[in-house]
């Protein structure tokens, strides 16, 4: 089924939502929206308050104030949800003396839908080899399968995976991977939650970055990219024998003198520079034709001069640095752990 | 209504605990009530069809297990997440849950019931109890050498001990669903009804005061229930009107359950 992306209405829209456990502020005015045919991005620290996001979304926890609506209504009073959003929560919640596909055909039932379906979506996450099996004998991998399976039996135009990737294999998430990207290209929305930005990298067309239960970020990911990246420049110096390769060893050596030298130069000319750490300096305040006129001038040569392509993973941590509640500066003080380790 | 009705009798269906666990109880229930009135010598007058669903004490045990985890196994698991995320109505996952519960300890219990008679009429020395009928002439002279079982006459074959205890039975399951539902746990759950059926009774007993003694009868799940069973009527508790008070012990648990589920994060 394809769905018209033309019509880009939200088809989930979240409007400051708060939530409080006790004395912990779970929510604190989460705002947003979930666009069809793209795959929204939903990232954020452990604790961020994803997970309860998708649960007040999905009715199955009341905020205190606020409000989440489905296709324009509460999730609570549409008659055969399934068919409106398909969700993956916990893959580990099923019953374990099941088998697979009964565990899919009690679902399929609740939604007036029938046993065709259930070998349907069997066949699209592969398992129907498996499908007689008991789910209480599967892999991590295999529940998140069966998990996303169970999302898409009611056919539904919006979809919410919370962390969907954990515990696949690398052939799991290549698949998973092209699957969301043609549910989207389907014309569907897809809202795919993860600690890990990197995961979220090459498949989502928009992020929303959480952080202490509010948005810190809602954006294109190539806007997001753009403004973490503010014009800053990445230049590679090199020492004069090594240009035209020469050995490597002695270019390492001689490397170091040279970004100190570049180091040097780039400061004096006004801007600001912060070594990459491997071997490139990454510069702010100077154009790229004013970094390559000053290097060239003072005889610096250099390897490469690029526009500084900043990562998600740059753009997240920029972002959460402020809102991370659970670091673990005990653990990096006994050297378990490098200190910059997140 | 009827999808989620579909979809829980599927759930239960696909449970492979459950039919063990019902097969279990139509055993247990037989097992004891043929051991009773194997082993029992009656008094003249004493009241047979009761004893012979002797049983019935013991299968409740196992009723309310099932009654538990038909709930309580979705907390354990955590799949009451994705059942409520298919059937938002959270009332209506628990209608079907306990309608569920009525059609299975209902056929599981008519047979265990049926099976206690049977034995009953097997077992029971005759002679004794409720006067029975005479050996069927024609059978005794085909069977000369079998001992042929005495024909049940009506008294023996009491429909309402009968049939109550099949009543008594499903009302159990009942308030085990809406106990487990209300505490969110399986063991807890069982803890709880066990106490109810089986604890009660002996605080009863052990109660000194006569007054707050024939109360808590009054009021005891399994001994108002029970009282369906007895032929010869209770002075303290009508048969049928201890089943009423059964049924208010299920209803009010269900009723409570369903408020809960429905107020509550999952």
């Amino acid at each position: 089924m394809v769905f018209p992306s033309l019509l880009a209405h939200p088809t989930i829209t979240v409007t400051g939502l708060h939530k409080r456990f006790g004395a912990t502020t779970a929510l604190d005015g989460m705002t947003f929206a979930v666009r069809p045919g793209q795959v929204t991005g939903f990232v954020g620290p452990n604790g961020a308050g994803k997970s309860t996001t998708l649960r007040i979304i999905l009715g199955l926890d009341a905020a205190d104030t606020g409000e989440a609506l489905v296709d324009g209504q509460p999730y609570r009073a549409l008659r055969h949800p399934l068919r409106h959003v398909g969700s993956l929560l916990d893959a580990s919640a099923l019953g374990p003396g099941r088998t697979a596909r009964n565990h899919l055909l009690w679902l399929a039932h609740s939604q007036g839908l029938g046993a065709r379906r259930v070998d349907e979506v069997l066949e699209t996450t592969g398992l129907t080899s498996a499908a007689r099996r008991r789910a209480g004998g599967f892999s991590l991998g295999m529940r998140q399968r069966l998990g996303i399976a169970a999302a898409l039996l009611g056919d539904p135009p919006t979809l919410l995976l919370d962390e969907p990737f954990n515990g696949m294999d690398p052939e799991g998430i290549i698949w998973l991977r092209r699957l969301i990207r043609s549910l989207a290209a389907d014309g569907r929305a897809v809202l795919l939650s993860s600690h890990l930005m990197r995961q979220l990298e090459d498949i989502a067309d928009r992020v929303v970055v959480v952080g202490r239960g509010r948005v810190l970020a809602d954006a294109a990911v190539g806007d997001l990219l753009t403004t973490v990246s503010d014009g800053r420049v990445t230049v590679r110096p090199v020492a004069p024998m090594a240009v035209g390769g020469g050995e490597a060893e002695a270019a390492a050596v001689a490397g170091a003198g040279a970004l100190d030298v570049a180091t040097a130069v780039l400061v004096d000319g006004g801007g600001s520079v912060l070594p990459a750490g491997d071997g490139s300096l990454v510069v702010a305040g100077l154009s790229a034709e004013a970094i390559a006129a000053l290097l060239g001038r003072h005889g610096v040569p250099f390897s490469e001069l690029t526009a500084h392509r900043a990562t998600l993973e740059d753009a997240y941590l920029q972002l959460t640095e402020q809102a991370v509640d659970y670091r673990a500066p005990a653990v990096a003080d006994r050297g378990v752990l490098p200190a910059d380790a997140r | 209504m009827g999808c989620v009705l579909r979809a829980e009798w599927t759930k239960a269906r696909t449970s492979p605990g459950m039919s063990s666990l019902l097969a279990t109880m139509v055993v247990v229930t037989v097992a004891l009530s043929a051991a009773v009135a194997a082993t029992a010598d009656p008094l003249p007058g004493a009241d047979l069809p009761k004893l012979g669903l002797t049983g019935v004490q013991l299968g409740q045990a196992v009723v309310a297990v099932f009654g538990v985890l038909v709930m309580g196994e979705e907390y354990a698991t955590g799949l009451v997440t994705v059942t409520v995320t298919a059937v938002p109505h959270r009332a209506m996952v628990l209608a079907a849950k306990a309608a569920v519960v009525i059609g299975l300890v209902a056929a599981a219990a008519t047979v265990a019931v049926a099976g206690c008679v049977l034995v009953g009429w097997l077992l029971v020395p005759t002679g004794a109890g409720v006067p029975t009928g005479a050996l069927s002439s024609a059978a005794a002279g085909l069977h000369a050498e079998v001992p042929v079982p005495a024909a049940p006459s009506p008294d023996a074959v009491a429909v309402r001990p009968a049939v109550g205890s099949v009543l008594y039975l499903v009302l159990i399951g009942l308030l085990s669903l809406g106990v487990a539902t209300s505490v969110r746990s399986s063991a807890v759950g069982v803890g709880i009804v066990l106490a109810l059926l089986y604890v009660l009774p002996i605080v009863t007993a052990v109660v000194a005061d006569p007054t707050w003694q024939r109360h808590l009868r009054q009021l005891g799940p399994a001994s108002v229930g029970l009282a369906v069973q007895a032929s010869t009527a209770d002075p303290e508790i009508g048969p049928w009107t201890g089943l009423g008070i059964l049924v208010l012990w299920a209803v009010g648990a269900l009723l409570a359950a369903a408020i809960l589920l429905a107020r509550r994060d999952v």
